[in-house]
């Protein structure tokens, strides 16, 4: 039964309990609504730079000089598709910028905004991983192939209108050397010395004959920097970038990084005004800011299923490129069984890589069968041709020769890590399990260590198998070859004296054609041995709302910034 | 008032212990845990020779290459500290710890604020409605109670994300202010520095960021107050004053009132406690949100192992957390009088 003072109780909690709702929600909420309008206003539009934006065609030219009697030209034309200049488009990320400072700048991500507010002497073009000409009109190189010279373009100059001059790409490089930051080894461990010959021309001394040096030039440590950057110590927040087609004018770590085209570089200044990068934190997030139009791009890195997802959604493009991008497992091969090839050969056989594709990342990677990745020049699915795929009774035959049997079965631990490959590492770990032991004859135990612990233990030798994921450092097999040959890194030291031989020549041959028969050569000994095994290669997926054009990707995985725009 | 003194320089002496066994325990823990740091920080490609240099770096290694024993290492860092220096970063520039962390305190002040008001409200509306109204109404109060405390803040913070963001397009999805909008600096809290600075596109930009990870944090931490205020205003209720008042033919809302006053003191007490909650709800909502605070900084350098970063966050943490507990302490003498020290 309700009293009088029941009623009266509810009368007021009622009244109560509605102005409390009204003032915790929806004030703000109806803030928020006005305020929506307001926002949608360019508020920020504040970019000066003026440019006649439409097509432009820019032409370059590069010399290469082989011998002193040979010397090749290649001659590259490539039009900026034209279209109407919006001022400003919003990417969003959830990587983040480590040092904005090339002497100690090591991941992908720092390396792409790098590449889009500074410039090498050569660079990849866009959508291949083919190298053309940056700020260097084209170079030669000496008859014994430790001399390369580049002669720059005329008229360079940084982002603030400072000419810069061959002095700078030295003071630069030697500012790497003197630093011996994370990536100083891409220049250390082949540049004996760098020169000014003249205020346009460079000149490297390498230590040792480098068949790829122009790919190791296009790389973020032999970018020149403005001097503003401090001569002998990482400058982890220094905005005054290179010579690049952006440059930084707002900075707030883990916030977001502005960028305004640069009036000054050699290309000319890009048709977007304004490049922002939001960071976010959860990929989630970075998914609905896009959905919800906040973002005009979701870069890296949203999840499979989100990318699935998205693909279906009105509005929004999905843009998928292989990327350089791979992942392997790692046999120690002084530790048994794995020291018994009959063993490693068996596994190799069993791995199941295409459902590990389609059931783990829906198809946002692809199976890999070399470690030089697909769509890189050399590249041979050798353990295709050796083992097949999932290969079940060809790792039973083995498993015999070896001396197992469905009684004796062979035991085996493998290792991952849940804290470094995103959550998906456990299935992919899963899945190989599984696979192995679809044969009946082996015992898979799966053994997970956290990032640091896992790192530690692999450099000490004492893990078995492993799982392991690879970003190139420059785009040549090399960089997919030689870092596990005589590697302290991997703890077990994986040598083959035929390989080694191999390797070192096809670092040193001049010619594309014959370096490609010798990488062919080294991946046919790589499945033979199976002491590392290729399982997949990630997928470059980039999620754009409709209308941003220019979206070019490539297995370099660089997002060249100067070449979007927004159609209106 | 000196038996107030005594009480508040008694406290701040206790403080210098708890926050000496919280520097030794974040000190060792975070040394024995299994896994280099260094590598962590070099990574993998890295060869030896400048794990070697960078462990000597970090004063980790001394110049022949042995290692530091580790109550030396203790002794330095507590040396250092003890004349303000909280060290220097290990990545990123290297920067002093005290200048990252005063870049992401206030992110944080402003959005526990804000949740910490959205929690109050909810939590002493629902909590007095369900004391004061009894039976079914005061079951669903303690069953919204029990519901709140026990949501998973990035489920509950995406449903909002969802419905406010990507539904009905009203609320941004993730940030702290549109880009450009930034007030100019002088607390650090948007909402507070576009008022006094009259940038009130400032301030509606802010408001609209704050309002969802608000929203979020101030809903799950509004169980514990509505479950405090609903038990404190029932016990309140059956004091022989409320009869007293109703025989009188006093209207409800005045009673009301009173009850409200009477129940305050334990409602006062949760309020310190959330404080160590509302840190750690910050992570989570920090992190839904991409909200540029202490929470996600804090995460972040734990998991790049950046020692000295995580020691200097956690004790900045464990002073704010042990000061902001003492003035509630003292709080309670001006409330109710029948405290005494």
């Amino acid at each position: 039964m309700m009293g009088k003072y029941a009623k009266k109780r509810l009368a007021v909690s009622t009244a109560v309990a509605a102005v409390g709702i009204v003032i915790a929600l929806i004030v703000g909420l109806i803030g928020g609504y006005f305020a929506g309008s307001m926002a949608a206003a360019p508020a920020t539009a504040t970019v000066t730079v003026t440019e006649t934006v439409g097509a432009k065609t820019v032409t370059s030219t590069v010399e290469k000089t082989i011998t002193s009697t040979v010397e090749k030209t290649v001659t590259s034309v490539k039009t900026v598709p034209a279209g109407p200049a919006v001022s400003r488009i919003v990417i969003g990320v959830t990587d983040k910028v480590t040092d904005i400072d090339p002497s100690n700048a090591y991941d992908f991500y720092t390396w792409e905004v790098l590449s889009n507010i500074m410039g090498g002497l050569m660079r990849y073009a866009p959508g291949t991983t083919e190298l053309e000409p940056g700020l260097a009109t084209g170079y030669t190189v000496s008859p014994d192939g430790k001399e390369y010279t580049f002669r720059l373009r005329p008229n360079l100059y940084f982002a603030d209108g400072t000419p810069m001059t061959a002095e700078d790409v030295v003071r630069s490089v030697k500012r790497v050397m003197e630093i011996n930051g994370d990536p100083a080894w891409l220049v250390t461990d082949f540049v004996k010395d760098v020169v000014a010959v003249d205020d346009h021309t460079v000149k490297f001394i390498l230590k040792k004959p480098v068949a790829f040096f122009p790919a190791l030039v296009a790389t973020p440590p032999y970018f020149p920097v403005h001097p503003a950057y401090k001569p002998k110590e990482i400058d982890s927040d220094q905005t005054a970038g290179g010579v690049g087609p952006y440059r930084i004018v707002k900075w707030v770590r883990d916030v977001e990084l502005v960028l305004e085209a640069n009036p000054y570089w050699w290309q000319g200044a890009p048709k977007t005004k304004q490049i922002v990068i939001k960071f976010f934190k959860d990929a989630t997030a970075l998914r609905m800011a896009l959905e919800a139009g906040e973002i005009d791009i979701a870069w890296r890195t949203l999840r499979p299923t989100d990318i699935q997802d998205l693909k279906g959604k009105k509005g929004i493009k999905v843009i998928e490129v292989p990327g350089a991008y791979i992942r392997y497992i790692i046999f120690n091969t002084k530790i048994p069984p794995f020291d018994n090839p009959l063993v490693r050969k068996a596994l190799a056989a069993a791995v199941n890589r295409k459902a590990i594709c389609e059931r783990v990342f829906l198809g946002t990677t692809t199976p890999l069968y070399s470690m030089i990745p697909i769509g890189m020049w050399s590249h041979k699915d050798s353990f295709l041709e050796k083992y097949g795929e999932h290969n079940l009774e060809l790792a039973k035959k083995l498993l015999k020769e070896a001396g197992y049997s469905e009684t004796n079965k062979l035991k085996v631990e493998l290792w991952y890590t849940p804290t470094h490959y995103g959550d998906t590492e456990v299935d992919v770990a899963t899945l190989i399990k599984e696979a192995w032991e679809e044969t009946g004859m082996v015992e898979v135990t799966l053994k997970s260590a956290e990032w640091t612990t896992y790192l530690e233990y692999t450099r000490k030798g004492m893990l078995g198998a492993t799982l392991y994921g690879w970003y190139p450092d420059y785009i040549d097999p090399d960089d997919y070859t030689s870092p596990w040959v005589n590697a302290s890194w991997t703890g077990y030291a994986y040598s083959n004296p035929e390989l080694i031989k191999i390797l070192e020549e096809a670092s040193v041959k001049p010619t594309l054609a014959e370096r490609a028969k010798l990488y062919e050569k080294a991946q046919d000994i790589w499945a033979e041995d199976a002491a590392i095994v290729p399982i997949f290669q990630g997928k470059l997926a980039v999620a754009v709302r409709e209308g941003v054009e220019g979206v070019i990707l490539d297995p370099t995985m660089l997002f060249r910034y100067w070449l979007i725009y927004k159609a209106s | 008032m000196a038996s107030l003194k005594a009480f508040i320089i008694a406290r701040v002496l206790a403080l210098i212990p708890t926050v000496l066994i919280l520097i030794t325990l974040v000190f060792f823990v975070m040394r024995v845990l299994p896994g280099d740091p260094v590598i962590a920080i070099v990574g993998m490609k890295a060869p030896p020779e400048r794990v070697i240099e960078l462990k000597k770096e970090l004063g980790l290694m001394d110049e022949a290459g042995n290692p530091i024993p580790l109550p030396i290492q203790y002794l330095n860092y507590l040396s250092k500290l003890a004349r303000g220096d909280f060290g220097r970063s290990l990545i990123w520039g290297k920067r002093p710890v005290l200048v990252e962390i005063m870049e992401h305190f206030p992110a944080t002040v402003e959005l526990a604020i804000a949740g910490f008001i959205v929690s109050i409200i909810l939590g002493l509306l629902l909590g007095s409605l369900g004391g004061w109204m009894g039976g079914k109404t005061s079951s669903a109060v303690k069953t919204y109670g029990a519901i709140t405390y026990a949501l998973f803040i990035p489920w509950i913070g995406m449903l909002l994300q969802l419905f406010f963001a990507v539904w009905l397009g009203i609320l941004p999805v993730a940030g702290r202010i549109d880009t450009g909008l930034e007030p100019p600096t002088i607390t650090g809290l948007y909402l507070i520095d576009s008022v006094i600075t009259g940038r009130w596109d400032s301030f509606i930009s802010a408001l609209r960021h704050i309002t969802l990870p608000a929203l979020t944090l101030g809903l799950v931490i509004s169980g514990v107050f509505t479950r405090v205020t609903r038990t404190s205003v029932e016990e309140v209720m059956r004091q022989d004053f409320v009869v007293a008042a109703r025989a009188r033919g006093i209207p409800e809302h005045k009673i009301l009132l009173h009850v409200l006053k009477n129940s305050f003191v334990p409602i006062l007490t949760m309020m310190g406690l959330q404080l160590a909650l509302l840190m750690t709800g910050a992570v989570l909502t920090e992190t839904t949100f991409s909200w540029p605070g202490m929470g996600t900084f804090l995460l972040e350098r734990i998991q790049y192992r950046d020692y000295t970063t995580v020691q200097g966050t956690v004790v900045f943490f464990a002073i704010i957390v042990s000061l902001v507990n003492l003035i509630v302490d003292i709080c309670y003498a001006y409330i109710d009088p029948r405290i005494r020290y």
